[in-house]
Parts: structure tokens; sequence; C-alpha cells
């Protein structure tokens, strides 16, 4: 049985890789993904402590999380679809009309 | 008897027309009329049938009366005094609201109409029940609110906006008479029971108020070195009052502007509602009056004053409705100059002022209900541009004239024949004689004779330059629909018989009103005495009819044979004609003197405190606050990736914090 803490550690390699890909990025799409790669990294912690726990609830809300994703997900993609008819492009630095 | 178990129904009914018609209305035929015609219907059969009741049994008068709050009550008072008026104002009101059915057809918004004056209906009902002089106050408050709300009722033309605005705030001086004599009327009483209230007695309640008379005599102040009792002055601040409502000298100036609004409220304002309101205030309280010669004393001259004052203008303006509102402010002079004859004829003063307040509704109402009729079918008022719309028009013609004669005052002397203007002016005019005799005073005869006179030319004057002679534009024009000529015929034919079918009866049913309470003895307390008064001489008794006939002649004369060129006259170089089409510049005075230059001289001062150290602590706290806002809103920088740092630098500081906490502990 694979320990506990290499999925630990899966997790921590997964939302740093989307921490940095959220901080270093500027668009959009690719901002979002990292969003979604970090809320993963969180559903793989819930599945893996429910899993050694012997306790369901743990996966029974990392499928509410992933539905909650999904509906972020078309959400922040819609957003950013009207964005792009607008501007042809979908940097979000410069969306910057509503700034000081 | 179970109608007089009714009687709180009179006022409710309409106030409950007015929130149904104002909410519902819309969806109802012809803007929910139907609501307030039904209810103030029910008034006035409740009205007239305790009325009826009362004329049976005039020492059964009808009280109601709840607690309010601590030694306040709501309650109702129907006397002979207050039965007349509640038959008079429910039933000319009536009549209003089914002419208004056909006179604001082509009106949008026919609903709010109609809430209005069923909400003005209420709040004049409200009033003249009123057992006590608080809910009066709250009422006459009500009433003056409505007719702010009427007034204006056409809000989008600045000339109705102006309009109902000066006439609330003129009202609203006497208002403010009224309110400081209702202070100082409970200070005084309070000051008499030293504190004590007395169990289960509603103090403000009119018939406790006359017991406290004697005492009030009694307390006296120095005012600009002269020694006046509180009496005195508290009756001259209810009269202060009576003189915003009333429209008498100086404050009628909102009377003639009122008829910005349509003419159909112009007809209540000046009949039934309102204008009313000031004489029958006065008549409530009268006791207290006849005790108060003084205030009497300028209740009769000013009252006199007035009557001639307005009938003078009356003769000039050119606007129908302008015409009728200047004649209501004489005839309400003739009404107040009646009331302050009580100094030598006692109550009889009241019958007879209460007779010309509602022969004058009769006649009056009918006057605007038939200018309302020739504007409705010509679609102007200036009577420059009518003439021969009597040929068109034969059922208004008809009414017209004869309110035209009621006003006038057209009857035989000593007879009770004669229109019901002719029965009740002719003994007010007597009595100033009377007055004058007995006085030496002979100012408000004098004034009363004149402005017979001119009332005479004013309104035939309008009479023939309306309804006779050619048409002097192409006005096209036709005769009214049913539902207003009916109420015309109705108040034709009142204000023709009302008068002579009443006469000895109403008279001595409204004296039997204050019965119980001993007028010579009041008297005394004022330091004078009500004696037996002779009968005037002939040419006394013949005087208002020989006047009233030359005013018709002269009108007949300049305005209809045309003996005399009107136009060489009529011109703006001529200084009499210029004064009397200005209104004797009273509005300038008002507006320029007492606004522009007391008022708002007086104000540089306390500008100048506002400008500069209330501006400074109010543009100092905004200028603080946008700085410092300036410099925070660098934060923001708008920037995702700042924010996402951020986050991340505070959940790792979090972390450590819990760390450190953890080991501490």
């Amino acid at each position: 049985m694979i320990p506990l803490n290499w999925y630990l550690a899966l997790s921590a390699i997964v939302f740093s890789i989307g921490l940095y890909g959220l901080m270093t990025h500027k668009n959009g799409i690719r901002m979002l993904m990292c969003v979604e790669l970090m809320l993963n990294s969180a559903n793989i912690n819930l599945v893996a402590f429910s899993s050694y726990n012997d306790d369901m609830t743990g996966q029974v809300f990392a499928l509410f999380s992933i539905a909650l994703a999904a509906a972020e997900a078309a959400i922040g993609f819609a957003i950013l679809m009207s964005i792009y008819r607008m501007r042809d492009m979908i940097d979000v630095d410069k969306l910057n009309i509503l700034r000081w | 008897m179970a109608m007089e178990n009714l009687a709180f129904l009179i006022p409710l009914l309409p106030a409950l027309a007015f929130v149904l018609t104002f909410f519902l209305g819309k969806k109802l035929p012809s803007g929910g009329a139907i609501i307030p015609i039904i209810a103030i219907a029910i008034s006035c059969v409740i009205s007239l049938s305790i009325t009826a009741g009362l004329l049976a049994n005039p020492g059964h008068v009808v009280t109601q009366s709840v607690h309010w709050f601590a030694i306040l009550n709501l309650g109702i008072l129907i006397d002979p005094l207050a039965a007349v008026m509640l038959s008079m104002v429910s039933f000319v009101s009536l009549l209003i609201h089914i002419y208004a059915v056909g006179y604001m057809s082509h009106d949008p918004a026919k609903p709010r109409y109609f809430a209005e004056t069923a909400l003005f209906t209420a709040a004049m009902l409200g009033l003249i029940l009123s057992d006590n002089i608080l809910q009066l106050f709250v009422c006459w408050e009500l009433v003056g609110l409505s007719s702010y709300l009427l007034i204006g009722f056409w809000f989008h033309k600045p000339g109705a906006a102006s309009a109902a605005k000066k006439a609330f705030l003129t009202t609203r001086i006497g208002d403010v008479m009224f309110l400081a004599g209702i202070v100082l009327l409970f200070a005084d009483i309070f000051a008499i029971l030293e504190g004590k209230l007395p169990e289960g007695v509603y103090l403000l309640q009119f018939e406790e108020i006359f017991k406290f008379i004697p005492e009030l005599v009694a307390i006296n102040s120095t005012i600009l070195g002269m020694e006046v009792s509180h009496l005195t002055i508290v009756t001259l601040l209810f009269f202060g009052g009576a003189v915003g409502k009333s429209g008498q000298f100086p404050l009628h100036v909102w009377l003639p502007d009122a008829m910005e609004g349509p003419t159909t409220v112009s007809a209540l304002i000046h009949a039934a509602t309102m204008v009313t309101a000031g004489v029958y205030l006065v008549a409530r309280t009268f006791p207290m009056f006849l005790a108060a010669p003084g205030t009497l004393m300028v209740v009769a001259m000013l009252g006199a004053f007035t009557a001639l004052f307005a009938a003078t203008m009356g003769i000039v303006m050119n606007d129908l409705k302008r015409v009728l509102a200047f004649s209501t402010i004489s005839q309400l002079g003739y009404m107040v100059l009646g009331l302050g004859l009580g100094a030598v004829i006692g109550a009889e003063a009241v019958g007879v002022s209460m007779f010309h307040l509602i022969n004058h509704a009769f006649f009056k109402a009918l006057l605007f209900l038939c200018a309302g009729s020739v504007i409705h079918a010509v679609g102007t008022h200036d009577m420059r541009q009518l003439g021969g719309v009597g040929k068109v028009m034969p059922i208004t013609f008809a009414t017209m004239t004869a309110a035209a004669l009621a006003l006038a005052g057209f009857g035989i002397p000593g007879t009770s024949i004669g229109f019901s203007g002719f029965l009740s002016k002719d003994p007010i005019i007597e009595y100033a004689y009377v007055f004058a005799t007995e006085t030496g005073n002979w100012m408000p005869y004098l004034f009363a004779i004149t402005a017979a006179f001119l009332t005479s030319l004013y309104i035939f004057r309008l009479i023939f330059m309306t309804f006779t002679g050619k048409p002097r534009t192409d006005y096209g024009g036709h005769e009214s629909p049913s539902s207003m000529t009916i109420p015309l015929a109705i108040l034709g034919v009142l204000a023709v018989i009302f008068g002579a079918l009443t006469r000895g009866t109403f008279m001595k049913f409204i004296e039997s009103n204050f019965e119980h309470l001993d007028m010579n003895a009041l008297a005394e307390l004022g330091g004078y005495h009500l004696g037996p008064h002779g009968h005037e001489p002939l040419l006394i008794l013949w005087m208002p009819l020989i006047v009233a006939v030359a005013g018709l002649v002269i009108a007949y004369l300049i305005y209809n044979k045309r003996v005399i060129d009107m136009s060489r006259i009529v011109s703006s170089e001529n200084p009499v004609y210029k004064l009397l089409y200005n209104r004797y510049y009273q509005h300038q005075i008002f507006v320029e003197i007492f606004s522009v230059k007391i008022i708002y001289e007086g104000l540089a001062l306390a500008s100048f405190y506002s400008d500069k150290m209330l501006d400074w602590l109010v543009n100092g706290t905004s200028t603080f606050l946008i700085e410092a806002g300036d410099s925070l809103r660098k934060f923001q920088t708008g920037v995702i990736q700042d924010y996402a740092a951020a986050v991340v630098a505070g959940v790792g500081l979090l972390v450590i914090l819990v760390k450190l906490i953890m080991e501490v502990f």
C-alpha cells in the first residue's frame, strides 16, 4: 500500500505548480487552469485522508468540490469568452479601466 | 335613533374612500369616482337625518368620545351648528363629486383626483364634528394639506405648483397663530387649575374650555404698554387662524391663485370646504369671542374691510374664475363681519353669519360649477374672448343667472321673499347699521353697503360679458353633459329657494346652539351689555336692494348696451385701474419687500455663519476622507498576481504564527 505521505507530497507538488502558474501567467485561461490545479490538489488530500481513515465523508466532499469547480470553470470561461469578443485578447492585466 | 350611533362614520367613510380610490381607482371605471360618491352620499344621509332629529328636538346633542391619551380624547359633538355645516358640506361635496365625473372625464389622473377630493371632504367633516380644539386643529391641518395637493393637482404646470405652495405657506401663517392660541389657552387652564387635573375630564373639549372663560378674562399681560386679558390674546390668535383659512385681508392672497387647480376643486375650496373652516372656528368658539369685545371689534372691522377690498378687485378681473375668487373673499368678509357684530347682537351674530355661509355655499358652488361648465365647453376662461355663450348653453346661463341674483342679493326687504343671498346678506348689513348706531362706528356699515353695490356690479359684468352679446372669438362650444347640468339644476333651485324656505327656523336653530350658555353674563365679563335693538328706518331696510339694482343697471348699460366705451377707462395709463388690476401690488409687496429685502437680508448673517464656519467643518471632513482614500487605494493594484501573492503570504504568515503559538504553550 502506498504510504499517505506520498499522496500528500503529490498534492503539495500539484498545488505548487498551480500557484506558480497563477503567479507567472497573464493569460486568463492559463490562470483559470492553474486555479483548477490548486483546487484538485486539495481534492487529492481529501480523498487520501478519506481512504486512510476509512471514512467516506472526504470522498463525498471531494465530489461536491469537483461539481463546484465545474460550475466555476463554466462561468470563468464564459466571462473570458466575452472579454475576448470585446478586446480580442484575454490578458487580465490589461483589463484595468476600473483601476485608479 | 340609530343614525346618531353612526355619526363617527361621517368623516370615516370619505377617509376610507380616499384609501380605496387611491389604490384601486385605476382598475375601476371613470377612475373609481363611484367610491367617494357612495361614501359621501352615506355621510350626507347620516348628516341630514341627524339634523332632522336635532330640528325636532334641539336639546338632543349627539356626543361620542373615546379616550386618546392623557387628558385628550377623540370625540364627536353634533349640535345644531355642526349639524347644518355637516349637511351642507357633505351635500355640496356630493354634488361636486358627481359633477366632476363629467368635468374630469378627459383627465388621465382621475384616481388621484377623486382620492384627494375624498380626503379633503373627510378632513372638513372631521373638523366640523370635533368636540375638542386639538382634534379640530389636526383636521384643520389635513384640510390645508389636501388643498395644497388639489391646487397643485396639475403640478407639471409651474403656475399650479407655485399657487399650491403659496396657498400652503400663506395659510401656514394663520395655522401657526391658531396653534399658538391653543398652546396659550392650555397653559392658562393649567395655571388656573394649579396643575391639579380633575379626573375624567378632557380639558380641551369646547364645553370645558367655555367654563374657564371667567378665569381667562382675569389673567392679564402687558403687551406694548397695554393691559390685555389672555382671553383677548387667545381669541385674536384663533381669529388669526381664521384669517388665513378664510382668506381675510391680508392673508387672502392665496385664494385667487388657487384657481390654478381644476374648477371643481375651486368649487370645493370656495363653497364647501377650506374657506368656511375659519368662519366655523370663530362660530364654534363664539362664547370666548363674546367675552372679548376687543377681538370682536377687530373681527368686525377686518371683515368689513375685506368685503370691500376684495369687491373692488373683482370688478377689473378678466378671468371668469378670478372674479369669482374675489367674490368669495368678499362674501367671507361679510360672514366675518356678521360674527364681529356679536358685540351688539349676541348669539344672533352666529345665526346670520352661518346662514350666509350656507347660502353662500350653495350659490358659490353653483357659480363655480357654471363657470366650469363654460370652461369645459369653450376651453377658455378669459371673458374678453367670450360673449353670447348664453345661446349655446341655456341651462348654464339660467342657473348662473340665478346664482348671480342670489349673490347680488335681490329680494323684497321686510319679507321672506328673495333669493337666498339676499335673505342672509341683508340682515348682516342691517345689523351693521345697528352696530353703527349703538357704537358710533360707521365704518363696517359703509364698507358693507359699498361692497354690496360692487358685488352686484362685478357679478353682472361677468354675466353680461360672458353670456350676452355677440361672440368675440370663434370658440365653438355646446351644452355640458347631464352629469354636469343636473348638479347645476339642483344647486340652482337651492340658491333660489333655500333662504326663503329656512329663514326663520335656521336662525333659531343655530341660536339654540348656545342656549345653555348665558350670553348676557359672557357679555358682562367683556364689560358691556347686550340690549334689545330697535328697528331700522325704511331707507336702511331698502338700501341693500337699491345698491344691488344700481349695480345691475350700471353693468347692463356698460357691458351690454355699451353706453360708455370701457376701452378708454381700462388702459394701462389709468392709475386706479392699474392699482386694482395688480391687486394693490400686494403680491409684489409680499415678495419683494418681505421676502427679498427683509428675510433675505436677515439671512445674510446666518449665511456668513454657515459659509465660513459650518462649511469649513463639513468640507474639511470630506477633504480629509477623500485624501485618505486617495492614498489608500494604491494598495488596490488591479493585478491579480499581486492579490494571489498577498493571499499566499498571508497564509504563510498564519502558519508561522500558529506554529509559534503552539510552541509557546
